[in-house]
């Protein structure tokens, strides 16, 4: 009996409270994803350079002396510029062709080789590791908790909630959603729709370069940090249902409870085959994913 | 202020689907237009709103050209269109809906928004009742009412109306009509395509038939020889 009690307090709960910090890091990547194929029907791979951007513009302004908490605001801003010029100038170039899925795949994927190699030549190829912002840690119901890790479950818990708030409940978010249902009809209701999609695709950006100056501290930063991180991202999409958010941060959460839950009970070699067989589960069994598509009922 | 429509051809990739149609409407005219199923009626409100790029001819509201503008622009030029099957937003609510087009107004305020608002649901109590209801939910008429109340609501000087009463009660297809000669008193162009000719006729001032790409009549909707013609025009 203690033995037990021992293994939920000392080997599971804190196994699932890495699984939680993991899963809130994967849904702040994912949203933008999210977000962004559900609106524009556009697969972004290069997504998670977008967060390897966000990470190195932490590394580079905090090395100048910028705080932390300043980074939090300037990062995402800086990105947005970033993703609405991408938008405008690449995607919006082939949008329109016939076959946008493989063309816009292609197209992002370029860029993400891109991006990485510019990382690379900018920053050189060594792993590296910003210091925590909040050092130490505190005692939660027996189990210690590295301070930042606290921070990051529930800054990150914030920044979804808001997400969900402003595409849910607000104007701007109604006219996201209605344009990722029918663009035609939102344009002729006077939805300047060009602007929302590079709108939207920048507000994608813009949060993964928030998770890469949050997690940079937590991951540490890399030029292929982006690629590591994608395909759990990818998959949370997937599982999640293309374009659903409410999805995303369920399978989020639920699938990083997986890898960390069988790497504990399994081995740690095959949490990623796990977690990357239910993706193909669901892809085979039901394609739509757990939930539905942004602005359809 | 005049719609004037000259010379208007529509290609959908090898087939000419309309093929120098001319037209004019008036503020506080409506304008029928009738035809059979395929001969480019639906193509001829999508061109005007555009949804679809004409590949020759002039379409201009009060002298403004039209031609290479998007939906987003031509609406804000004062069109407004209620499309076939009425494109409710399902992940939308009813206000969500109506409040969208809003966007169709060029000078906007808070208090201008909250009345237009207000008034809508004073038209329309049945929407102001389920507002916080998804727009899918609604039954077909109602859907009908809330495409034309959120046309209405940006004040448009021209609305095109497309099969409004399809598959309608013939109580609700009262209210549609009801609605579209309140838009004509209120100095508005409406063009109107729908199946039901009798209903259409009896609002509308002036007709257009069309016929595989052309128009192939024109009359006044209120002499009755123009009617048998137009029966005829069409076949049916």
């Amino acid at each position: 009996m203690t033995s037990t009690l021992d293994f939920i307090q000392f080997v599971l709960a804190p196994q699932m409270i890495t699984g939680l910090s993991l899963g809130v890091a994967v849904v702040l990547v994912a949203l933008g994803l999210t977000i962004i194929f559900g609106l524009l029907d556009v697969i972004n791979m290069a997504h998670g350079e977008f967060y390897a951007i966000g990470a190195y513009a932490a590394l580079a302004l905090g090395a100048v002396g910028i705080n932390f908490w300043l980074l939090l605001l300037i990062v995402p801003l800086l990105m947005i510029p970033l993703g609405y010029l991408t938008e405008r100038g690449l995607i919006q170039r082939v949008f329109n062709k016939p076959d946008r899925h493989v063309t816009t795949l292609l197209l992002t994927f370029g860029l993400a080789l891109v991006l990485e190699d510019v990382l690379k030549v900018a920053f050189g190829p060594n792993t590296q590791r910003p210091s925590t912002p909040i050092p130490g840690a505190i005692e939660m119901f027996g189990i210690m908790m590295p301070n930042y890790r606290l921070f990051l479950i529930l800054f990150g818990i914030a920044i979804i909630a808001a997400v969900i708030v402003i595409v849910n409940r607000t104007a701007l978010g109604a006219m996201v959603r209605a344009a990722a249902f029918d663009r035609n009809m939102a344009a002729s209701l006077g939805v300047p729709v060009t602007k929302v999609y590079a709108g939207t695709f920048a507000f994608g950006v813009a949060l993964a370069g928030l998770a890469g100056v949050l997690l940079a501290p937590v991951f540490s930063v890399f030029p292929t940090m982006g690629r590591d991180f994608i395909f759990m991202a990818f998959t949370v999409v997937i599982v999640g249902g293309m374009g659903s958010i409410i999805g995303t941060v369920v399978a989020g959460l639920l699938l990083a409870q997986v890898q960390v839950l069988s790497s504990l009970v399994v081995s740690p070699v095959w949490s990623d085959p796990i977690v990357f067989s239910i993706m193909v589960l669901v892809l085979v069994f039901r394609p739509q994913g757990l939930f539905g598509r942004l602005g359809h009922a | 202020m005049t719609l004037r429509i000259d010379n208007l051809h529509v290609h959908y990739g090898l087939s000419h689907v309309i093929q120098g149609i001319t037209l004019e409407a008036k503020p506080g005219e409506v304008v029928g237009i009738f035809g059979r199923n395929g001969v480019g009626k639906t193509t001829l409100m999508k061109t005007v709103a555009g949804w679809v790029q004409p590949s020759d001819g002039a379409i201009a509201l009060d002298g403004q050209p039209f031609v290479g503008l998007t939906p987003d622009q031509i609406c804000r030029h004062g069109v407004g269109f209620v499309p076939e099957d009425r494109r409710i937003f399902p992940g939308l609510t009813v206000e969500e809906n109506l409040k969208l087009g809003l966007m169709q107004r060029n000078q906007r305020s808070r208090a201008g928004d909250r009345d237009a608002v207000a008034r809508i649901y004073e038209r329309f109590p049945r929407l102001a009742e389920r507002r916080l209801q998804t727009g899918t939910t609604l039954s077909g008429g109602e859907q009908q009412m809330l495409a034309m109340a959120r046309v209405m609501i940006g004040e448009p000087r021209l609305v095109l109306i497309d099969e409004p009463t399809e598959g309608l009660a013939p109580m609700i297809v009262a209210e549609i009509f009801a609605i579209i000669r309140e838009m004509k008193a209120n100095g508005i162009i409406v063009v109107l395509v729908e199946q039901n000719i009798a209903g259409a006729l009896a609002v509308s001032d002036r007709f257009y038939a069309i016929e595989r790409g052309h128009v192939v009549l024109t009359g006044d909707a209120g002499v009755q020889q123009a009617h048998d013609d137009l029966m005829r025009a069409i076949s049916v």
